[in-house]
C-alpha cells in the first residue's frame, strides 16, 4: 500500500517538474526552427530540421554583444554596488553600538515592502535631472543597496566567534583590515550566494529599466526581448524564443556552478 | 578614551553613510515627495503645480476606471495568494512528510524558472496560450474545444498573467516554506508517530502551526511581491487592457505616471498602495519578526 502511494506523489511531482520546465524547453527547441517548422510541428521537441537562422536573423536586426554587454555591465555594477554597502552597514550594525540602532535597522528591513511605485516618480526625475537617462548608472544608482544582502551578513557574521574579533581589537587592528582580512574570507559562502541572487535579478531585472532606458543603444536583454514581442516579433516566436534562449544561458550556468550556495541563501533570507 | 570614543562615532558614521545615503535620496525623500505631489495636479512636465487638496483620493475610489483597477487587484491577490501560496504550501507539506526520495531533486527543479526573467516567461506563456495559433489552442481543436480568447476577457486575462508568475514565484515560495517545514523539531514528528496518530493529525495539529510564521511571511511575500511582480506580464501582454480589465493597483500607477501624465492620480495611487503594504508589514511583525531568540539584533 505504501509504495503505492509514494509513486502516486512522485507523479503528481513529476508533473509539476513537467509544466515548470517544459515551457523553457519549448521555446530552445523552436528557436532552432524556422517560423513554417515551428508552426507545424512545434510540439516537437528536436527540431526535424535545426537551423540556426533565427540567431543570425537575429544579430542582424539587434546589436547582440552590445546588448549582453550593457545587461552585464548594469548587472555587475549594481551587484558590487549592493555587496559593499551591504558589507558595511551589516559590520556597523554587528560590531558597533549607536543609539537609535533598531530603528536605523527596521527602516532598513521594511524598505522590502515598499511598492516600487511610491518611489519611481521622482527617482525618475532625479535621474533624469542628472542626466543619466539611458545609462547603466541611472538604472543602478537608486538601487545600491539591499535589505537582504545586510539580513543576510548580519546571520552570517552573528557566527563569527566573539573573541576572534575582540583579540583583533586588542591588537589594534584597524575596522577597515578587520574587514578586509578576516571577516570578508569567513562571509565568502554568504557574499558568493547573494552576489550570484543579486546579478541574476538584476540580469533580468524589467520595470526600472524600462522607465530610465529609451534609447535603443542603451537597451538591456529583457528589454530588447520585450521590444521583439511587441512590434516587431508581433508572432514572430521563434526569433524572439532565440532571444530568450541567449537571455537564459547566464542565469542558468550561475544556478549550475552555485546551485547549493543559491538555495542555501534563499531558506536564510526567510528565516529571519 | 574619549579620542577612542569619538573614532567610533566616525567610523559607525563611515561604515554606515552609503547605505544610509541611497536610502534617504532614493526611497525616503521620494516617498516623501510621492505623499506632496498626491495633492497636486500636475503632468510631469510643467512648470506650475496645481494644489487640488483631497481630490486626487477621492478620484481614487470615486472614478469608474479606477474602481475596476481596484477591484481587480483584490481578484489577482486572491487568485496570487491560492497560486503561489496555498498550492507550493500543499506540494511542500507532500515533499517535506509524504515521500522519502528525491526531495532535493524537485527543490532543484522548481527553483529552475525563478532564474529567468517574466520577459521570458510573457512571451512563452503568450505563446503556448496563443487563442489562435498556439499550442494549446491548436490541441484543444483537434479534440473539438476552442480556447477562449483570453486577452478579450479581463477576468481570464487576469488568471493567464497570475499563472505566468506562478511559473516564476512557486519554486521560489516551495524553497522558502520547505525550510521552514524543515526546522520543525524532528523528535514532535517522531513522537506522532509513535503514538499512531493519522498523518493528516499530525499536519492540522502540530506542523501548520509551528510553521506559522514562515508561512505567515510567505502569505505576505506572495501580496507584496506578487502585484509587483505581475506588473511585467502586465507591460508585456495585456497592458492592462481589454479596457483596463486585466490592470492593478501598480499598473494603473504607471499607466497615470508615464503614459496619461497624470503624476496627482498616480501619486495618490502609490500613497495607497505604499499605506496598504505598511499595514501589511506591521502585520508580518507583528507575526513573524521576534519569533527568533537570536535574532540579528
Amino acid at each position: 500500500m505504501r509504495p503505492f502511494k509514494a509513486n502516486g506523489w512522485h507523479l503528481l511531482l513529476l508533473v509539476i517538474c513537467l509544466a515548470l520546465i517544459l515551457p523553457v524547453l519549448f521555446m530552445v527547441a523552436n528557436s532552432f526552427k524556422t517560423l513554417q517548422d515551428s508552426y507545424h510541428t512545434m510540439w516537437q521537441l528536436i527540431p526535424l530540421h535545426p537551423t540556426l537562422k533565427n540567431y543570425q536573423t537575429l544579430s542582424r536586426q539587434v546589436a547582440l554583444l552590445r546588448l549582453i554587454w550593457n545587461t552585464f555591465f548594469m548587472a555587475t555594477l549594481v551587484t558590487l554596488g549592493k555587496l559593499s554597502t551591504g558589507l558595511l552597514a551589516a559590520y556597523a550594525f554587528q560590531y558597533f553600538h549607536f543609539r537609535g540602532k533598531k530603528w536605523v535597522y527596521f527602516a532598513f528591513v521594511a524598505t522590502i515592502f515598499i511598492p516600487f511605485t511610491v518611489t519611481m516618480i521622482p527617482n525618475y526625475l532625479v535621474i533624469a535631472k542628472a542626466n543619466l537617462l539611458n545609462t547603466a548608472l541611472g538604472v543602478a544608482l537608486p538601487q545600491l543597496c539591499d535589505a537582504t544582502g545586510i539580513m543576510i551578513f548580519l546571520k552570517a557574521m552573528a557566527k563569527i566567534p566573539r573573541s576572534l574579533i575582540e583579540s583583533a581589537y586588542l591588537d589594534q587592528i584597524p575596522t577597515h583590515r578587520l574587514l578586509m582580512n578576516i571577516i570578508i574570507p569567513i562571509l565568502r559562502p554568504s557574499i558568493i550566494s547573494i552576489g550570484a541572487i543579486f546579478f541574476i535579478n538584476s540580469w533580468n531585472e524589467y520595470v526600472w529599466p524600462t522607465l530610465i532606458l529609451k534609447d535603443k543603444s542603451s537597451f538591456t536583454l529583457p528589454l530588447a526581448l520585450q521590444n521583439y514581442i511587441s512590434s516587431e516579433g508581433g508572432t514572430n516566436f521563434p526569433l524572439a524564443m532565440a532571444l530568450a534562449t541567449i537571455m537564459i544561458i547566464v542565469p542558468l550556468v550561475i544556478y549550475m556552478v552555485f546551485q547549493r550556495y543559491i538555495l542555501n541563501s534563499i531558506s536564510n533570507s526567510g528565516l529571519k | 578614551m574619549n579620542s577612542n570614543k569619538q573614532q567610533h562615532r566616525v567610523l559607525t558614521l563611515l561604515y554606515l553613510a552609503p547605505t544610509a545615503l541611497i536610502l534617504l535620496v532614493f526611497i525616503i525623500i521620494p516617498i516623501i515627495y510621492t505623499l506632496y505631489l498626491s495633492f497636486f495636479d500636475w503632468n510631469l512636465i510643467a512648470p506650475t503645480k496645481n494644489f487640488v487638496g483631497w481630490r486626487n483620493y477621492l478620484t481614487i475610489f470615486t472614478d469608474p476606471v479606477n474602481q475596476k483597477v481596484l477591484l481587480n487587484t483584490l481578484g489577482y491577490i486572491g487568485l496570487l495568494l491560492v497560486l503561489n501560496f496555498v498550492i507550493p504550501y500543499v506540494i511542500s507539506i507532500i515533499v517535506q512528510f509524504f515521500i522519502h526520495k528525491m526531495q532535493g531533486v524537485y527543490k532543484i527543479i522548481f527553483f529552475i524558472p525563478s532564474l529567468f526573467s517574466l520577459v521570458v516567461g510573457a512571451m512563452v506563456f503568450a505563446w503556448i496560450m496563443n487563442p489562435v495559433s498556439g499550442p494549446i489552442a491548436l490541441f484543444l481543436r483537434q479534440i473539438g474545444f476552442t480556447l477562449p480568447n483570453w486577452t478579450n476577457s479581463g477576468g481570464l486575462a487576469i488568471v493567464m498573467l497570475c499563472l505566468i508568475t506562478n511559473w516564476k514565484v512557486f519554486g521560489y515560495n516551495f524553497v522558502l516554506l520547505l525550510t521552514g517545514l524543515g526546522s520543525i523539531p524532528q523528535n514532535l514528528i517522531d513522537a506522532a508517530q509513535v503514538d499512531h496518530i493519522p498523518k493528516w493529525r499530525l499536519i492540522w495539529d502540530v506542523v501548520l502551526p509551528l510553521n506559522k510564521s514562515m508561512a505567515f511571511y510567505v502569505l505576505i511575500l506572495t501580496i507584496v511581491q506578487g502585484l509587483q511582480y505581475v506588473f511585467t506580464p502586465i507591460n508585456v501582454i495585456t497592458q492592462g487592457g481589454p479596457y483596463y480589465g486585466s490592470s492593478n493597483v501598480l499598473y494603473h500607477t504607471y499607466l497615470n505616471a508615464f503614459v496619461l501624465y497624470k503624476t496627482g492620480n498616480a501619486s495618490a495611487l502609490a500613497i495607497l498602495t505604499f499605506v496598504i503594504f505598511l499595514i501589511l508589514l506591521f502585520l508580518e511583525i507583528k507575526f513573524v519578526e521576534g519569533r527568533d531568540a537570536d535574532a540579528p539584533i
